[in-house]
């Protein structure tokens, strides 16, 4: 069994998760590499009551039509609560993952389903593709989204049947060989296959098939004819080779490193795409292939993405063992700029709306001006923030205080520690910030209490504004 | 799509490199803060996404054509439904077509010859996906690789300018700026009366003293040189010319004074309102920072695959209200406020603005009182210096490829080259690959 570092094991949690404290990435880093991603992705066995509780206290989601408790802002407020919260990372940074691959948005679809869609993605994360891809294809948020529930006989809606093959299962063109996966003409087969898939309009809004809308003509789907249902079609989606590299290709830009189309990227590709035609379409061993392999903790893939907004509001938490303040009911319409919804959305991401049914561009395009301000005020808010009774995240002086350490050297030293661990030549100018004061003269460092609400806060600061904070 | 975007990423990545350590030069030798004077060859350029596929043929509607009303039975309209809503006709003249009633402002424009729309305008072998389309249309390549045709052109004429030269409204930056060279600015709009509010850095509020060297130690971290193909390079670059930026950016645009009414109040609805809103900060941006001549804006929710007409109250049905007909009062409503707002700085001899989509929809309505994804559609150049009228080529109805889509007439890139050659004073063919027709409507 290969061991895993305290670097490597930090890494693992960014990346299946948002990043922990020194405790949790010690633990992990004990079990050894295979080890702690079997820890982390059978989160079953992991005990989560004290988030359950959280939630508890924090949401009354008992009646969807209650719009005071159930609403836009709602939704947003509980599933960053979740994953501050839960012990479980892996499983909410999977279930991001799939909000990404199944783009849905508030912008069409009701909180009602939005919120319907994300618990069944959470249900499912790693279970068989052709069940994810089927359960989500037949719920109504989707059905919704991608105008199904007006696809019927003699009158297609291509919607659902274009970005079926487009987006949620092998791409316009094969990732590794570059062949054409589908033509127009299967869009508009496919299209008819799905013809009357619609939901029932009342509670539990279950899938319904509405027959007579229903084309059970002859389809020719990839040269093959027959009368094709919709189920069929999933069934021989999630066969396909392609769908297989398309996964493993969306999984290891999410979570190793961003894939060139170079011939050994493709082949690397097309390795782990075997894990999944080889054990049944399982994305948990798909995903275990990926978290324990060698190009996982390669020098390659450290640091190698640029943070989400929702991996950095929630990782800055998590990393610096910040407090969380879920806050009360958030009326409908009204959003509390402080919460980390709202700060994950003024950096780009904002959770149950997409910009569109690609889901987010990774990487750079979340780099822009605008996006990068955000990023550095969402920092000094965060560090700034002393009234703990608002809703929103904080550091307590006591928490900052375990970090400071007697010299400005170990101080800054171990604050990079914590927020990555980070490496970085801009460790002087730090220490030099800390040892400045007021008027720009030298000052001489001391960990007192006022040191510590002022440039402790402003270091912390100061690192969350470094771009090498910005990357996982 | 997805080797494109690949291709894409590492290309910027490389690109934002540009001399990190050397100070910015940033508002030109303008006074921060001061009425800039007037200056008859300014070139000011404004594009306006449509995104999502805007239905090219209910919006110039060939109202004539009995095509088009067999087409669309339900969403089409008849020639007496050709009325804005004060009643007045949106008929283009003695021309067989009509502008979309909820586009009443533009009419007028048009009618003021201040309008030239390029009709069938797309592209050959049309590509369906709204992603692949966008990016041939942001870069103007059909491989939808490389940089954006704008940031080619940033590239050739607007380094050593201020870094204020381009701006894009938005909380993201549109493919289409993507330049090697330069970074352009994208500014989130702030809700409430400033909406330039999120445009700053910030420091601990408490303690106002040490405000400078939080300053110092951003800008010493984030002006470091790094290797110019990496993330942390582009992290860093983007970063410090954010906060450089920003500062100089609120600073020149406190001197702005509306010189038009825009909507408020979520009236005739909160799109409008927002892309009013978009439009006004594009007004405060070029008429205080005398550089900033390249503006971006967008429009979205074109996708119209269901509902395109009516709203629950009307049991879809009433044409003149839906989600399309918001869309396009918005836009209309929110370029005639801005050239109205242009007019009394003085500046509507001095801007030209552009709309693209990525494509129109198909002309065969669909059973969700929607259209599907579709081709060509046209493509409105709006402003003084325009010669109103139409230009391009409208296609047939009855010769439709074989998803049911019309043909394009007129390459879209033939509209940039006119804009860049005649407007911008750039050399087209440089930009786009290859020489494309010049309209005549500049």
């Amino acid at each position: 069994m290969a061991s895993l570092s305290y670097d490597e094991a930090a890494h693992l949690l960014r990346r299946a998760g948002f990043g922990g404290t020194p405790d949790e990435i010690d633990d992990l880093s004990s079990r050894g590499r295979e080890g702690a991603v079997d820890f982390l992705i059978n989160f079953n066995q992991i005990d989560n009551t004290s988030m359950q509780n959280l939630l508890t206290a924090s949401f009354d989601f008992s009646d969807f039509g209650n719009n005071d408790k159930f609403n836009n802002g709602e939704i947003r407020r509980w599933w960053f609560t979740r994953m501050v919260a839960t012990k479980r990372q892996f499983e909410e940074k999977m279930t991001l993952f799939w909000h990404n691959h199944f783009a849905t948005s508030s912008s069409k679809v009701q909180d009602v389903f939005m919120y319907n869609q994300n618990v069944l993605l959470r249900a499912n994360v790693f279970g068989k593709f052709d069940d994810l891809l089927l359960k989500v294809s037949q719920d109504a948020a989707m059905l919704i989204w991608l105008d199904n529930i007006t696809n019927v006989l003699g009158k297609p809606n291509e919607n659902f049947g274009r970005e079926l093959q487009e987006l949620f299962s092998m791409g316009i063109n094969d990732v590794v060989t570059g062949e054409q996966n589908y033509t127009e003409q299967d869009v508009k087969e496919v299209a008819r296959a799905f013809t009357g898939w619609d939901y029932q309009r009342r509670v539990p809004f279950t899938f319904q098939l509405k027959a007579n809308q229903h084309d059970n003509g002859t389809k020719t789907i990839y040269g093959q004819q027959a009368n094709f249902s919709g189920e069929d079609v999933i069934t021989i989606i999630s066969a396909r080779a392609a769908t297989a590299r398309y996964l493993t290709w969306k999984l290891f830009n999410f979570f190793v490193y961003p894939v060139t189309t170079s011939a050994a990227d493709k082949s690397t590709i097309d390795k782990f795409s075997k894990v999944y035609l080889n054990n049944n379409h399982s994305i948990k061993e798909l995903v275990r292939a990926i978290f324990t392999s060698d190009e996982f903790y390669s020098s390659r893939a450290f640091f190698s993405l640029i943070k989400q907004p929702a991996e950095l509001v929630v990782g800055a938490v998590r990393m610096l063992g910040g407090t969380y303040n879920p806050g009360s009911t958030v009326t409908a319409g009204s959003r509390t700029s402080n919460t980390l919804a709202q700060l994950s959305r003024n950096m780009g991401q904002d959770m149950f709306a997409p910009p569109d049914v690609a889901g987010w561009d990774m990487n750079l395009a979340w780099v822009n001006t605008a996006s990068m301000l955000e990023r550095f005020n969402f920092a000094n808010t965060y560090v700034t923030n002393r009234n703990t009774t608002n809703p929103g995240v904080f550091v307590t002086a006591d928490q900052l205080r375990t970090m400071t350490k007697a010299s400005s050297k170990k101080t800054v030293k171990k604050f990079l520690v914590r927020l990555g661990p980070l490496s970085t030549d801009a460790l002087g100018t730090l220490r030099t910030y800390l040892e400045t004061g007021d008027n720009g003269q030298p000052v001489t460092f001391v960990n007192d209490d006022a040191t510590i609400d002022k440039k402790i806060r402003g270091l912390v600061h100061q690192i969350m504004c470094l771009p090498e904070f910005q990357l996982n | 799509m997805a080797i494109n975007r690949r291709q894409f990423i590492k290309r910027s990545a490389g690109a934002v490199s540009v001399s990190l350590v050397l100070p910015r030069f940033w508002m030109g030798n303008a006074a921060l803060g001061q009425t800039i004077a007037a200056d008859p060859n300014r070139k000011i350029f404004v594009v306006i996404q449509m995104a999502g596929g805007n239905d090219g043929l209910n919006t110039v509607v060939p109202y004539t054509d009995s095509h088009y009303q067999s087409l669309r039975p339900v969403i089409g309209f008849k020639d007496t439904e050709l009325k804005d809503e004060n009643g007045n006709s949106t008929i283009l003249g003695n021309d067989p077509f009509a502008l979309n009633p909820a586009m009443s402002e533009l009419k007028s424009l048009y009618d003021a010859k201040r309008v030239a729309i390029v009709l069938g305008a797309g592209y050959l072998n049309p590509n369906l996906s709204h992603f692949f389309s966008q990016d041939i249309w942001q870069t103007a390549n059909t491989s939808a690789s490389g940089n954006g045709w704008l940031g080619k052109y940033a590239d050739q004429k607007l380094v050593g300018q201020s870094g204020l030269s381009a701006v894009s409204i938005g909380s993201s930056l549109p493919k289409a700026l993507y330049a090697d060279k330069v970074v352009v600015p994208s500014i989130a709009p702030a809700n409430g009366a400033d909406p330039f509010a999120l445009y700053a850095y910030q420091t601990d509020a408490r303690f106002a003293g040490d405000k400078n060297n939080q300053l110092n130690t951003f800008k010493a971290t984030n002006s470091r040189s790094f290797d110019s193909s990496t993330f942390v390079g582009a992290l860093a670059k983007a970063g410090f010319d954010a906060e450089e930026g920003a500062a100089q950016l609120r600073a020149a645009v406190a001197a702005y004074t509306p010189g038009a009414t825009y909507p408020t109040n979520n009236t005739p609805s909160a799109t409008a309102v927002q892309f009013a809103s978009a439009l006004k900060m594009v007004a405060q941006i070029v008429t205080t920072i005398p550089d900033a001549n390249l503006l971006y804006v967008q429009l979205g929710g074109f996708d119209h695959h269901s509902q395109e007409i009516g709203t629950t109250a009307d049991n879809f049905t009433d044409k003149t209200k839906g989600q399309h007909a918001v869309l396009l009062k918005a836009l209309s409503l929110g370029v005639k406020t801005f050239y109205d707002d242009m007019a009394a700085h003085g500046l509507a001899d001095n801007v030209v603005m552009m709309t693209w989509s990525e494509f129109g929809r198909r002309p065969n309505e669909n059973a969700s009182k929607g259209t599907d994804h579709g081709t060509a559609s046209p493509m409105l150049v709006i402003g003084n210096p325009v010669h109103g009228g139409l230009f391009g080529q409208q296609p047939s109805l009855t010769d439709l490829d074989s998803a049911g889509n019309i043909k394009f007439k007129v390459d879209f890139r033939s509209t940039y080259a006119t804009i860049l050659d005649k407007w911008l004073g750039a050399d087209s063919q440089s930009i786009l690959g290859a020489k494309y027709d010049d309209l005549g409507f500049l």
